[in-house]
């Protein structure tokens, strides 16, 4: 028995040795993980770069779309190579849940502890806003009068005829019908699952496209393939800035983030904390919507003046916008009750 | 020469035999550590929680969402494998009686694509097939169609493109069989008063059901794994069996679901094989592809 | 045998159809890939070589090309002797067991992939070998294996093998016989699957999407990640140059073949 372990641990130990060698170094480091893109290129110009900068350190990166799985198998190998993560902020708070992600000091972040409580959790810290709004085709609708502007409208088919798509996922679908459904921005939680499948089930006939990533929603919308989609803000306002056609509304739209965490028994935890504190410092924050649509997390951002007047209007998280939308709750997402909605959602989608 | 008790033949046959058995050991092992073992893993796992269960089977039985599923993919593997022989047939049928270069050019088209990458072929059918696709406009300028038809992201559009990637492997057994079928006897039947189609029907087709039955099964079982392609153009609706199964690994962390439907899904294909098996060689059939 | 001409007309067009069929993506992807514009459309407004130099002066798509090229290598000089020993050993010992160990061989081609995928990444994930460059080797071996065995086993069948004999009563010893007599005559066999292997591991995605990653990510996972974040043209320009290439590498293999026969 001793022996087949140790013979496991040496395959394991060779395997290990072989993926450290390339980055062997000597300075302090941290991997950093993100979901590549034109978003990760912006966070390099306006976060990471001067973080790594301003503390001497190294910042390796690399991006996964869906780096959930891995985070976990990463976990469960007991080696893990990642140190910090930056997901949808549901996957951090369940990776606290499942022992996945490390429990944060908050005495050791103060960045972070100077933000709203409601903006952090035990095991994360939010690192930008974006949000899922109503967007449409100018061509189909082209004077504002006569375009949807609530997720009522986009339920409506007589009154707004036209081909729609919406995420092949529950978080913000499922808002999105209750608000269709008449429940207001501030009384979704905990969300009232049965009604918010009984209101897609309406609209269902009618959806052309369920997409599953970013860039197809994107690109539905420009062939025209689609004439509204509920898609996130900065994939709408990248379409209208290469001169598509389209624009979106900030009414009713869902305010999503994503959070940083750190993998339990990160290599280089740390450094790790050290670059948490400075990705949330309100000057880097400022920066960031200066490269991309989405919203700092740190309001005290907002104060710095970095961002100017106009910019300030365009951005999900900035308060006369936020007004209008309503918040994500990952906890109750993470709750057993969002679990189950969402495991509820492959069997609305194949009936 | 030999002292030894045992007859020598017998004695250099089974030394024979040893050595090809460690020719084979390493390309085996590797085999076994990476299919024999992970599948069997999965196996355990399906059947195993905390303890022996049939749960997971049960649920694959009572629960909607991998019955419709297994129903979903077994209507889109008939489908496709249907389509795939009457396109096929005529492809290799020429391609077996061509002349020089025609012959070295349908060949040449038929293997083409099959070179191209999966996920990039699934893109071109979107641009080709969507909406304000190639297609659609092509139909509305001769005035086939007044609204465009929904080609893609359903059924249909992940029909067209799997029928399109599994098109090879259908055309090339058809062929090597026609190939073999010796061309006087279609003189013989036509000498013996029958049409072409009558020449056709008694006598090629009769012989080139071996081919028809390995490109149906090579098809029909290739289908039934299908990932990429439903999930880049089915539009999030068409979710077919290897779709549940990663589902249920990424988002839900649900081992022993994912290896019950595995099991099942492995289960029904070697049963194919092994029917299909008892008429054509497994090896015939396999290296031909 | 005389047809007459409308029928067969109408046959060569139904054929020609099909051709056409068979090759539209390939048509529409090449001139795609010149285009001038961020999306994909078809036909493009304009033409430029834009595409191209992403893909050439983009440092990850230089590293996913650079480790799958590096992989398909490694795989074809792991898979083609352990593939010929074992495609010699079956065509040499016509008994049950060696059979059956045929039959084993194939497994690849016969089980679903994504069952071998999640199976290999529980195993791996267990054994620490995710995100490794040995892991996916050795994964892609196993893929490969059976396209050496099947085009080996089929050259040494039209091979006679009595020369071997002749060699070895001439007192040379197995391996120098084979290595003097048969190979050289099997070498396009050997050759052709060996193109068949490298192809096979450029052109994985299923496995390498939940083994690979970090600094180890093949170009197609590269591809499967980029596009769900931008769907843009580069993807048509790599899958030309891909085609381009593969499709050179199979005529090599089919022209060695040719002479062989």
């Amino acid at each position: 028995m001793a022996k087949s372990l140790n013979f496991r641990t040496t395959c394991a130990v060779a395997g290990f040795s072989l993926a450290a060698l390339g980055s062997a170094s000597a300075a302090e480091q941290i991997m950093f993980v993100s979901q590549g893109g034109a978003y990760q290129k912006a966070q390099t110009i306006a976060i990471l770069d001067p973080s790594a900068k301003k503390l001497g350190i190294t910042i390796n990166q690399d991006s996964v779309p869906d780096a959930w799985p891995i985070m976990r198998s990463q976990v469960a190998s007991g080696k893990p190579t990642w140190d910090v993560v930056d997901v949808a902020t549901n996957f951090c708070l369940r990776g606290g849940e499942q022992g996945i992600v490390e429990k944060l000091d908050f005495s050791k972040i103060p960045n972070a502890a100077a933000m709203p409580a409601e903006y952090r959790s035990d095991y994360s810290v939010a690192y930008e806003f974006y949000s899922s709004v109503l967007g449409y085709n100018l061509k189909k609708f082209p004077d504002a009068a006569s375009a949807p502007k609530s997720w009522a409208d986009f339920w409506d088919v007589k009154k707004f005829p036209g081909r729609r798509s919406l995420r092949n996922h529950p978080l913000a679908t499922l808002e999105a019908a209750l608000m269709a459904d008449g429940v207001a921005a501030d009384k979704l939680y905990p969300l009232d699952v049965d009604r918010a499948f009984k209101k897609l089930e309406e609209v269902k006939p009618n959806i052309t496209v369920w997409w599953t990533s970013g860039a197809q929603s994107a690109q539905l919308l420009n062939d025209g393939e689609v004439d509204m989609v509920m898609a996130w803000n900065g994939r709408i306002s990248a379409l209208a800035k290469e001169g598509a056609k389209v624009t979106y509304t900030y009414n009713q739209g869902i305010l999503q983030s994503t959070s940083l965490c750190v993998l339990k028994g990160a290599p280089n935890l740390p450094t790790a904390i050290k670059f948490l504190n400075e990705a949330v410092d309100p000057v880097h924050q400022a920066n960031l919507p200066l490269h991309i649509d989405y919203g700092p997390a740190n309001p005290k951002a907002y104060d710095t003046k970095v961002i100017s007047e106009a910019r300030v209007k365009e951005l999900p998280s900035a308060p006369e916008n936020a007004k209008v939308q309503a918040l994500m709750s990952y906890a109750w997402w993470t709750s057993p009750a969002g679990e189950a909605a969402e495991k509820r959602w492959l069997q609305f989608m194949q009936k | 020469m030999s002292t030894s008790t045992i007859d020598p033949s017998l004695r250099h046959q089974r030394r024979e035999q040893a050595l090809m058995t460690l020719l084979a050991a390493p390309a085996v092992l590797v085999i076994a550590a990476l299919v024999v073992i992970p599948v069997g893993w999965l196996a355990a796992q399906s059947i195993y929680d905390n303890g022996f269960t049939l749960e997971h089977y049960r649920r694959i039985f009572t629960e909607e969402v991998y019955w419709r599923s297994f129903a979903l993919t077994f209507r889109i593997a008939l489908m496709v494998t249907l389509l795939t022989l009457l396109l096929g047939y005529p492809v290799a049928y020429a391609a077996a009686h061509a002349k020089r270069p025609w012959n070295v050019l349908i060949l040449a088209c038929v293997m083409l694509p099959f070179w191209t990458s999966v996920l990039v072929r699934a893109y071109a059918w979107l641009v080709l097939l969507q909406r304000t696709g190639v297609a659609n406009q092509l139909l509305e300028r001769f005035g086939l169609i007044t609204e465009p038809l929904a080609m893609v992201h359903n059924e249909l559009g992940t029909v067209i493109a799997t029928v399109h990637i599994l098109l090879p492997f259908m055309v090339l057994p058809l062929y090597s069989t026609m190939q073999k079928i010796p061309r006087e006897l279609m003189l013989a039947g036509a000498s013996l008063g029958g049409g072409p189609l009558y020449s056709f029907r008694r006598i090629f087709l009769p012989l080139s059901l071996p081919g028809v039955v390995a490109g149906l099964t090579l098809v029909f079982v290739l289908t039934l794994g299908f990932y990429i392609t439903p999930e880049l153009l089915g539009g999030g609706r068409t979710i077919m069996i290897s779709m549940v199964v990663s589902r249920n690994v990424e988002l839900y962390n649900q081992w022993g679901a994912a290896s019950a439907v595995g099991v099942v899904l492995l289960i029904c294909v070697l049963a194919i094989f092994a029917a299909v098996g008892r008429i054509i060689p497994l090896d015939k059939m396999l290296g031909q592809k | 045998m005389k047809t007459t001409l409308l029928p067969r007309l109408a046959f060569g067009l139904l054929v020609g159809l099909i051709l056409i069929y068979l090759m539209l993506p390939v048509l529409i992807i090449v001139p795609m890939s010149f285009s001038s514009t961020r999306f994909l459309t078809f036909p493009p407004p304009a033409l430029s070589l834009r595409w191209y130099q992403e893909y050439f002066g983009n440092p990850n798509w230089m590293q996913g090309t650079r480790m799958s090229l590096m992989l398909g290598v490694l795989t074809v000089l792991i898979a083609t002797p352990l593939g010929t020993a074992a495609a010699y050993a079956i065509s040499n010992a016509q008994n049950r067991l060696m059979r059956s160990l045929h039959m084993v061989l194939m497994l690849p081609l016969i089980v679903p992939i994504i069952i071998v995928a999640i199976g290999i990444f529980f195993v791996y994930a267990k054994l620490g070998l995710i995100q490794t460059l040995t892991g996916l080797v050795l994964a892609n071996v196993m893929l490969g294996l059976p396209y050496v065995i099947t085009s080996v086993v089929a050259g040494l069948q039209s091979f006679d093998k009595t020369q071997e004999m002749v060699a070895r009563s001439l007192g040379m010893n197995r391996l120098r016989a084979f290595l003097t007599v048969t190979l050289p005559q099997i070498k396009a066999s050997v050759f052709a699957g060996a193109v068949f292997a490298f192809i096979s591991a450029i052109d994985e995605t299923i496995i390498a999407l939940f083994v690979s990653g970090g600094q180890y990510q093949t170009l197609t996972k590269r591809m499967f990640t980029a596009l769900r974040d931008e769907i843009d043209p580069t993807i048509a320009s790599i899958s030309t140059l891909l085609t381009a290439a593969s499709f050179l590498l199979v005529l090599l293999a089919m022209s060695g073949q040719k002479k062989e026969a």
